[in-house]
């Protein structure tokens, strides 16, 4: 398979990846369908998953299983569920994102993996305090372009 | 905030691939955060306390 990523980018991820603790799971929705960016974001986020053994990739189809893509929330592709992984399976997070991880997203893509592997937000004590306390959902759309 | 509450989701959109959603909620530059499919929203950057003000704000609404 050709990579997506050079040799340089591939060892800054290397690099970055040596934060990685707990095991995480990318799950990737695609579609059959017309999706111009399946292909390549399922190869980005395989080769990226191929640079920790803490990551790993599992592949799935909206049409074909439509169940887990309900149960994830999952409409548009590709999609792709950032999971914390554990002995029971993947453990959703609420991270996502619609369409391919490019440009500046595919920093983000590398940030949110560490993150996940960490099982920590980061977050202020008054984020946090709010967001325990918090009984209505709340869904949070970040529009980017990877420019 | 995603990994804090399960009430959370998180979801990176790239909007040049989504248009039509993109339109809905009137994107016109990134980034753009939608909070509760239109609720509220937040242009520009997101530093954590004002993020955190419009998502107060929108479950207002």
């Amino acid at each position: 398979m050709a990579n997506l990523l050079d040799d340089k980018i591939r060892q800054q991820i290397g690099e970055a990846f040596k934060e990685l603790r707990e095991p995480v799971q990318i799950l990737f929705f695609g579609s059959k369908e017309q999706c111009e960016y399946c292909d390549d974001t399922l190869m980005l986020v395989e080769e990226v998953a191929s640079l920790s053994e803490k990551l790993s990739v599992q592949a799935f189809d909206v049409d074909d299983d439509a169940e887990i893509a309900a149960n994830y929330n999952v409409t548009l592709t590709p999609g792709l569920v950032i999971a914390g992984m554990d002995d029971d399976g993947p453990v959703d997070y609420g991270v996502r994102y619609a369409g391919i991880p490019s440009g500046h997203e595919f920093s983000s893509l590398i940030q949110d993996l560490i993150l996940v592997s960490g099982r920590d937000s980061g977050l202020s004590p008054q984020t946090r305090d709010f967001l325990a306390g918090l009984k209505e959902p709340v869904m949070l759309q970040v529009f980017v372009t990877p420019t | 905030m995603a990994m804090e509450s399960d009430m959370v989701q998180a979801e990176m959109v790239e909007a040049s691939e989504f248009r039509e959603l993109s339109n809905q909620y009137h994107i016109m530059g990134v980034p753009d955060t939608v909070i509760n499919h239109g609720k509220g929203k937040m242009v520009g950057a997101a530093p954590e306390g004002q993020l955190l003000a419009e998502i107060m704000k929108a479950l207002k609404n």
